[in-house]
């Protein structure tokens, strides 16, 4: 039997003083050891999904549980068990790749020795090495992608979230990226991710939740959605559902 | 522990990685104090023990001109040129090309004039005393005209400097009508000139001026260029970390950094704090390096001597309110800013109105009144009325209460808005 590791029950978000929800009554359970996607089109509400399930913003009502293997009794000792990696750079340029993950590594409460040993294999695993002490501002766009993955990583999260873990970087770091994602997946870490990248999510996850509107509008492994739907990809199943409307 | 120190050693990097902001924390404080210190040091030496190029053309008749001349060279303010042949106009042209700042006109009748003025003022005391008859003054009191010192100041010369010169040319003036009346008044009286005891004790200055700056307690702290201007311009520095510190918030605001740290328990909070905590030190290490140039480097410089005050503990607490007063408006401009640009800009602009209106430039006792009352707005203000207490008066903890008092609601504001602005944004 799977065992659930987030669940949201009507979870609703408005924006301000907006009549329009962002989000709308999303009911979503989410297993421990999946590889689960949320895909659609521009203002659907993946990212102000992504954002409610890792305690960035507050929801307008719902409510989120999380079911970790080691049980924290507060919400702020579980979060040091997920791990987010946004789709913006979230790092400090003007610091060294080690640096970084010395720092961020700190501030989730790691020892010094863990944190060393971590950074050594993170760096070792992504390929970023020989670039370990040279400031961030002087990578390449793969290079920086690779460590604000590694800096998400950094505390052996149990559940990782991944905002378009892979846009803008060549096929080598994209490879690169999949494959550690892969063996952490084997290990047993959940991941939650997001892309724009419709044949490489067809491939790597699981299951996927695909929205629009700000709700959840087909819930499936991708086979099955595929097969229900009679579609010949993830790709034609997005524009079967959502229609070939331009979306802002 | 291994929380707060990784999380200061990142900011203590990111500081160093700034060399912008460590130039204009350290290297413009030190520049700003120099720069302003020698220039008032050298307009004090201007009035005070430099000579002031005068012109004088004397037109005058008689002798009085001429011992006008030697009084004011005698005062040894002035470095005096006398060309007699000059006309108005190129008096205006010498002083107009910077040849000379002032030039004095003596008119042909100056001397006569004295002398006429000298005769009527004898007459009414003679009349007054009982020894002439009234009606033999009044023939004699007949007005003169065109008679006045023409003074020609370059316009470029502050008022102040004009007025402190005129005086010092007012003095000699009286003098020599003095002298001139009570000679008049000894002629009168029969003699030939005053007698010579009389003259020797007219030389006589009976009594002087001691001036002395009002302070608390038996030390005295002698106001001068240095004790006015190391702490104001080390505050106006100090408050000028709102580019740095401003602006290094906003950046990590809009990198994506402060998202990530939002998912980590207790990581922002302990971010900002890290961030009060390292500009704390950089703000104090500031205040000691401009103290300790004052003190030790500034004498060598032909400078005057900073002189500490003697309640340290009260300059500790009010160098550390200061500090954190500057480090929580930097943080209010960090969150509240969209753009490093405008955290730059605004934080910039806003503390040079609040210098300005704060006293820092011009003592805010000759502004206008509803300046003053503005000013009270201003943080430096209320720093600066701080620490003039404590290096020109050597004040005591009363006469500090309504800076401490200011600078804690001025950090409680601050904090309060960040506070909120940073709840709202989800961050804590």
């Amino acid at each position: 039997m799977e065992s659930p590791i987030i669940t949201s029950v009507a979870l609703t978000k408005y924006y301000g003083k907006s009549e329009k929800p962002s989000l709308d009554t999303i009911n979503l359970t989410i297993f421990k050891g999946e590889k689960f996607g949320v895909f659609g089109p521009n203002g659907a509400g993946k990212t102000t999904l992504i954002s409610l399930l890792c305690n960035i913003i507050k929801a307008t009502s719902g409510t989120i549980e999380y079911t970790f293997d080691n049980q924290k009794k507060n919400i702020k000792e579980k979060f040091n068990q997920v791990g987010f990696v946004p789709q913006d750079f979230a790092f400090y340029a003007e610091l060294t790749a080690k640096q970084n993950l010395y720092y961020f590594g700190g501030v989730y409460g790691m020892s010094s020795i863990n944190v060393k040993e971590q950074t050594t294999h993170l760096l070792e695993i992504l390929g970023l090495t020989s670039v370990a002490d040279k400031k961030v501002k002087s990578y390449s766009g793969g290079m920086k992608r690779r460590l604000n993955l590694a800096i998400g990583l950094i505390h052996s999260p149990e559940i990782i979230f991944l905002d378009e873990p892979t846009v803008g970087v060549d096929i080598h770091s994209k490879l690169t990226i999949i494959n550690h994602l892969e063996e952490l997946n084997k290990k047993g870490v959940t991941i939650i991710y997001t892309s724009h990248h419709l044949k490489e999510a067809e491939d790597f996850c699981s299951r996927v939740a695909l929205m629009d509107n700000g709700k959840v509008i087909a819930l499936d492994t991708v086979s099955e959605l595929i097969k229900i739907n009679n579609a010949a990809n993830l790709e034609e199943l997005m524009i079967n559902l959502t229609g070939k409307e331009l979306r802002d | 522990m291994n929380k707060l120190k990784v999380s200061l050693v990142k900011e203590i990097l990111l500081l160093l990685s700034d060399k912008v902001g460590l130039l204009l924390m350290f290297v413009m404080p030190l520049l700003l104090v120099f720069i302003i210190t020698v220039v008032q040091d050298s307009a004090f030496k201007l009035v005070n023990e430099n000579k002031i190029e005068m012109l004088i053309v004397n037109k005058d008749q008689g002798n009085l001109g001429d011992s006008l001349i030697d009084n004011l060279a005698l005062s040894g303010s002035f470095n005096i040129d006398v060309s007699n042949e000059l006309l108005e106009d190129d008096i205006k042209k010498q002083t107009l090309n910077r040849d000379k700042l002032i030039a004095i006109l003596i008119p042909k009748n100056f001397t006569k004039k004295i002398n006429q003025n000298a005769e009527k003022i004898s007459n009414l005391m003679l009349t007054e005393f009982g020894v002439l008859d009234s009606t033999n003054v009044l023939a004699k009191n007949q007005s003169l005209k065109n008679n006045n010192l023409d003074f020609y100041f370059d316009p470029i010369l502050q008022e102040s400097f004009r007025i402190s010169i005129l005086s010092g040319i007012n003095t000699v003036l009286v003098g020599i009508e003095n002298r001139k009346m009570l000679q008049q008044l000894f002629t009168d009286l029969g003699y030939e000139k005053i007698p010579d005891h009389i003259q020797k004790e007219l030389g006589k200055q009976n009594v002087s001026i001691n001036s002395m700056p009002a302070s608390n307690g038996t030390s005295v702290m002698v106001p001068n260029s240095s004790q006015h201007n190391v702490p104001a311009w080390s505050l106006f520095a100090m408050f000028f970390m709102v580019i740095s510190l401003g602006g290094n918030i906003v950046k990590e605001r809009l990198s994506g950094s402060f998202v990530r740290l939002q998912t980590i328990p207790s990581a922002f909070l302990l971010t900002i704090w890290s961030k009060v905590l390292v500009y704390l030190f950089v703000s104090l290490s500031q205040l000691t390096i401009m103290f300790c140039i004052g003190m030790f480097i500034f004498p060598h410089l032909g400078l005057p001597e900073l002189k500490m005050p003697t309640n340290i503990l009260a300059l500790i607490v009010i160098s550390v309110l200061s500090a954190y007063a500057a480090i929580s408006y930097s943080l209010l401009i960090g969150v509240y800013a969209k753009t490093q640009d405008q955290a730059g800009g605004f934080g910039a602009i806003s503390i040079i109105i609040f210098a300005a209106i704060g006293g820092i430039w011009v003592p805010s006792f000759i502004m206008p009144e509803y300046m003053q009352n503005i000013g009270m707005i201003s943080p430096l203000h209320w720093c600066i009325e701080g620490y003039y207490s404590l290096f020109l008066k050597n004040g005591e903890w009363n006469e500090l209460t309504g800076t401490l008092i200011y600078l804690l609601l001025f950090i409680f504001g601050c904090q309060f808005f960040t506070f909120i602005k940073l709840r709202k944004q989800n961050y804590i």
